[in-house]
């Protein structure tokens, strides 16, 4: 079945605090994520995630997908972890990861992403997460 | 039967959109669906910055242009932090590994065009570098 690509991206810049990502990019109010028409399924996400290096600690990272376009409650997945000893010179790129789910959801309906850092505060975490419909 | 159309090319700044026209020697690929093909199948991207400036940020392309008919999908690519050096010391490389969708089953419309960007969003970490490769079927 064909699939649909909706990606939304933002920074987590407080620990143990939800962050709603609302932005992409260039487009700075993109609107509600709503489930494309005619979607069966959330049938997976993409997802990359990573920190400033700005403090020397360390954190790991989640997405919280919430809101009615998933009748069967709110999900949580693990994003990432890290951390570094000193605060100077750290530096990292890292590959985004599909993860494959099945889904349900509701089309028409919104679904709001959150990122999450967990652990300590390391000053700012960048989220990006890509919603796999398919329809 | 597979069909492969690779692009690539800078990415000035954050938050803006950058497209993805040249294929190194080929200044000017063409951007058109293979007679044939029906859906993009496989989605190959690395997309990093030079890391000139401190900040994390994400990366993804945009995948537009009247061959998609299902409209513009975004897909994620990549992500980047980096904090300066102390003084007297050399900054490490921002160096990432290809990320490989399979069966990403986007339809598209043969002989019609695409438009391939890319964005680096967050924090501006410098000039940005993308490159992707679709693998049509």
């Amino acid at each position: 079945m064909p699939r649909l690509y909706r990606t939304r991206e933002g920074e987590a810049t407080a620990v143990d605090t939800k962050s709603q990502l609302i932005t992409l990019g260039s487009e700075t109010a993109p609107g509600p994520l709503l489930v494309p028409a005619g979607a069966t399924e959330l049938a997976g996400i993409i997802v990359a995630a990573i920190m400033n290096m700005a403090a020397a600690t360390s954190y790991s990272a989640l997405v919280r997908l919430e809101g009615p376009g998933l009748p069967g409650g709110p999900e949580v997945i693990a994003a990432g972890a890290g951390g570094v000893p000193v605060a100077t010179g750290g530096n990292a790129v890292i590959a985004a990861e599909f993860i494959a789910l099945n889904i349900p959801v509701t089309p028409g309906n919104e679904i709001l992403i959150f990122g999450e850092m967990a652990g300590t505060d390391v000053g700012q975490v960048s989220f990006g997460v890509t919603l796999i419909f398919e329809a | 039967m597979s069909k492969t159309l690779t692009v690539e090319g800078d990415i000035a700044t954050v938050d803006a959109i950058a497209r993805l026209t040249s294929q190194g020697s080929v200044t000017a690929p063409s951007l058109v669906v293979p007679s044939g093909m029906s859906k993009i199948d496989k989605i190959i991207i690395a997309a990093s910055a030079e890391g000139l400036a401190d900040g994390s940020a994400v990366f993804y392309i945009r995948l537009g242009g009247n061959a998609v008919k299902r409209g513009e999908q975004t897909i994620m690519a990549s992500a980047a932090g980096r904090i300066a050096v102390q003084t007297g010391s050399d900054a490490a490389p921002q160096i990432t590994s290809l990320f490989i969708l399979h069966n990403a089953d986007i339809e598209v419309t043969p002989s019609d065009t695409l438009t391939i960007s890319a964005e680096m969003a967050g924090s501006d970490l410098g000039t940005g570098r993308a490159v992707a490769t679709l693998v049509f079927a």
